[in-house]
């Protein structure tokens, strides 16, 4: 039998990973030298209490879980004879697979017979949560391993990812943004647009002056590029502004009519702690990235 | 003689009676202030003008008239500040032209280098508003010259001289209407007239009357406490100095400006040097001063010194300093420099990526020789200028002019908002500048920018009525609104400026608003106008209390 995993960074929560049939990696984050794996150490991922305590200044950092830890999440599942498929968030952002590597590696000696598959979702939060989803999908309906993986060869360079910030301390503090504009270092006002490429790196690939104009900005994006865009999930992430995150999906609805499937998520925190309160962002189905 | 003929022993002399007479009476210029608020400059200018070219004539006793009228003009064009002040070195600029290899001259030949002052004056600004310091120094140099006859001195030509300018001068209200509205003379034209009524009295030999000034403007209030017995030096010292060359220590005419300038550049940063005649002025950032003295020494002897440890100067600019003592930064395509006055201002400019924040604005504007070495410190291609206020665009036309290692760009912005929106829309990653321009112009476009400052007087504009110590609302040139309470002022300003069709509107808190204050007013502004995102931005600059910026 098959077992999915997917983790906490592709902001899917404890009841939906359920229903769909994953198991859970936790990914944490730390603020002031305390730990927190979500949905180990918490419940309820109270995002407006997270993201005000950034707000107020708090910067945390996110860490690679350890070898040991994969391993404690792996080994049960190959030792009752079941494989694993992976979907996980980025490989780019992230030195956590090397760990991944090591484990599976080691367990493979010992489990021979046990096969281990992964698809890297090439994002984070919203961009992956849209393909684990879909994985999720065909895993209910009975698709086999190969299926999905030969799925996921075609298609997750096809799910884009557009967001604006509007904090870079966050994004400066985790260097994990590229060509963000100059050395800005203050935003007042000014909305970087980040994308997700195919590689699976964000990039800035530009700025708008003021909320309204970054929220069109993000549905014309869906207008360029967006392909069978009705046929699947569109997913609308906000880091604690749900009233902007829902006037994207308003201007949303008012372009492509009332027929789409969107979904509306908070981003989770390891996510966030790269991308900082207030930000919003828009994953879907599109030509490219 | 002093009075048929002028030499340069005597030009001299007037260049720096006028000075001092304008000095003595400039408060008189500043107050002749078109807008009721505190923040005339016109006087502090054209002094700080006059007075860079008048203290670079130290020590020339013996030069000729077109060698003085030179060197007068070619500091003044360095020292310029303000928009009078850039005129008024082009007037000399002019005048040096008409002087050039001239002994001395008889009352003709004056008219007629005064005459070129003229047309330099005019061709420094693109579109020479009459009723203002243009207008009457042309009126006053036509009336004298028609004056001129067999008969005429030195002396006579300056008695029509002034004569004119101070009828012209007091025409100015019925040329420029915003004048007469304000029941003002033009401030450039009486900054004028003070200064050529110096310089007739320096004919008569009059000593004149210098101010009681107990706190020089624009100096720096120096904080010992700032470099104690544990102190390390880390900013070095700024280092000026001007030198005279020595035939003794070898022919002047083979010095070599650019061997010193690279030996400079080995031991400091920030250097500019120039050589006027035999006198070189020098300026650099080192920590070994002495090594400096010691280098030059061999080439002549010191008219005059300066050396400051940086950490003592005004300790609010130390991050830029420090910056300074880099070693020289890479040649990279496009350099930013951005004028802006108040620390959160300059942190905010700065932080959008700025190179270089030249201290200045609605108030104390920064000199040509202020934006060429901040040209200097930025090793760029080209570089992009944003005065951010209306006094400053010809002062930063006239350094890009004096600046050749580099493809200055001046973009006109007018106000901090302007600044504002276009540095913070910038991108030169298409390397096209021309392009790049046209788009910030269209950016600059689509900002206004609001101010709100106590009003120093009563008066009565736009059918507003404006009292002493109220708190006025303004934007380009015209008073929306006059409230007894500064948030009241900005709020009623903000509705005058249809504040809801913006999306974007920053709230920038002067020196003169409370942080409390402040935070109320986003709040309230917040509530007017919902659509409108308010971002508060802690500024601290002087005269405006709030500023808001409106995108």
């Amino acid at each position: 039998m098959l077992v999915l995993f997917t983790d906490t960074d592709t902001d899917i929560t404890p009841s939906e990973a359920r229903e769909f049939g994953y198991r859970l990696i936790s990914m944490p984050y730390s603020v002031d030298g305390k730990t927190t794996y979500p949905y180990v150490d918490f419940d309820v991922f109270d995002a407006h209490a997270f993201y005000d305590m950034l707000r107020a200044g708090a910067l945390p950092n996110t860490s690679a879980i350890s070898v040991e830890q994969y391993r404690n999440y792996f080994e049960p599942v190959f030792a009752e004879g079941n494989d694993i498929l992976y979907v996980h968030f980025s490989r780019a952002m992230t030195a956590t697979f090397d760990a991944m590597d090591r484990a599976v590696a080691e367990l493979k000696t010992r489990y021979p017979d046990r096969a281990f598959y992964e698809i890297d979702t090439k994002g984070i939060t919203i961009g992956s949560l849209n393909i684990v989803k879909e994985i999720g999908d065909q895993y209910r309906a009975g698709r086999t391993a190969e299926e999905m993986l030969a799925w996921a060869r075609d298609e997750v360079d096809r799910f884009a990812v557009y967001f604006f910030a509007d904090d870079l301390r966050f994004f400066k503090h985790s260097g994990r943004v590229s060509g963000l504009a100059g050395t800005m270092g203050t935003l007042l006002g000014i909305r970087p647009i980040i994308h997700m490429n195919s590689e699976g790196k964000m990039v800035s690939v530009g700025k708008e002056k003021g909320r309204a104009k970054a929220m069109e900005r993000l549905v014309a994006y869906v207008e360029e590029l967006g392909d069978h865009v009705a046929d699947h999930r569109v997913i609308v992430g906000h880091s604690d502004s749900r009233e902007i995150a829902e006037e994207v999906i308003a201007l949303l609805r008012r372009r492509f009519g009332e027929g789409l499937r969107i979904e509306l998520v908070d981003v989770n925190p390891t996510a966030g702690s790269h991308c900082g309160p207030n930000g919003v962002g828009i994953s879907f189905h599109a030509v490219h990235r | 003689m002093r009075a048929e003929a002028i030499d340069g022993v005597l030009f001299a002399d007037m260049i720096r009676a006028g000075a001092a007479n304008l000095d003595a009476n400039r408060k008189i210029v500043n107050d002749l202030n078109v807008f009721p608020i505190p923040d005339g400059d016109t006087g502090d200018n054209m002094y700080m003008t006059i007075e860079s070219g008048a203290e670079e004539l130290a020590g020339r006793e013996n030069a000729s008239l077109g060698d003085v009228a030179s060197s007068a003009s070619k500091w003044m064009l360095l020292g310029a500040r303000g928009n009078s002040g850039v005129i008024l070195s082009r007037i000399f600029a002019g005048i040096s032209r008409g002087l050039s290899g001239v002994d001395e001259a008889d009352p003709a030949v004056l008219s007629r280098a005064f005459a070129m002052g003229v047309d330099e004056a005019y061709g420094a600004v693109s579109v020479p508003v009459e009723g203002t310091i243009l207008t009457v120094y042309k009126d006053a140099v036509r009336y004298a010259a028609e004056r001129l006859g067999p008969d005429s001195t030195i002396r006579s030509y300056f008695d029509d001289f002034t004569a004119e300018l101070r009828r012209s001068l007091e025409r100015t209200p019925e040329l420029l209407a915003v004048l007469k509205e304000s029941g003002v003379v033009d401030s450039g034209g009486a900054g004028l007239l003070y200064i050529a009524d110096g310089m007739r009295m320096a004919l008569d030999g009059q000593a004149v009357r210098t101010a009681d000034r107990p706190e020089e403007t624009g100096k720096k209030r120096v904080d010992l406490s700032l470099f104690t017995e544990d102190s390390e030096l880390t900013f070095g010292y700024c280092t000026e100095f001007l030198l005279r060359l020595q035939r003794a220590k070898g022919d002047p005419d083979a010095f070599d400006l650019e061997a010193l300038i690279r030996w400079l550049n080995s031991v400091g940063d920030s250097v500019v040097a120039f050589r006027e005649g035999t006198v070189v002025k020098v300026h650099v950032h080192t920590r070994v001063p002495g090594d400096v003295m010691n280098h030059c020494q061999q080439f002549g002897e010191f008219l005059t010194l300066k050396i400051e440890n940086m950490t003592l100067q005004h300790s609010e600019s130390t991050v830029q300093n420090r910056l300074e003592l880099r070693p020289a930064a890479p040649r990279k395509p496009y350099g930013i420099v951005a004028v802006a006055a108040g620390e959160g201002i300059r942190e905010t400019f700065r932080s959008l990526g700025c190179d270089e924040v030249v201290d200045g604005g609605q108030s104390m504007n920064p000199s040509a020789e202020d934006f060429v070495r901040a040209f200097a410190r930025i090793n760029a291609d080209t570089i992009l200028v944003f005065p951010n206020n209306g006094n400053v665009i010809l002062t930063a036309r006239q350094a890009a002019g004096l600046y050749d290692k580099a493809d200055v760009r001046i973009v006109p912005s007018r106000t901090v908002g302007e600044g504002y929106a276009a540095v913070s829309q910038l991108d030169t990653s298409s390397g096209d500048t021309d392009a790049i321009l046209a788009e910030l112009d269209e950016v600059v476009a689509g900002v206004v920018t609001g101010f709100v400052s106590r009003a120093s007087r009563d008066a009565d504009r736009d059918g507003v009525s404006v009292r002493a110590g109220d708190f006025i609302g303004f934007a380009e040139d015209t008073i929306y609104t006059d409230a007894s309470e500064r948030n009241a002022a900005a709020l009623a300003l903000a509705g005058a400026l249809d504040a809801g069709k913006y999306d974007v509107m920053l709230v920038v808190r002067g020196a003169g608003a409370s942080a409390e204050e402040a935070e109320a007013l986003c709040g309230a502004l917040g509530a007017a106008f919902r659509r409108t995102e308010v971002i508060p931005v802690d500024g601290g600059q002087p005269i405006h209390d709030y500023i808001l910026i409106l995108e």
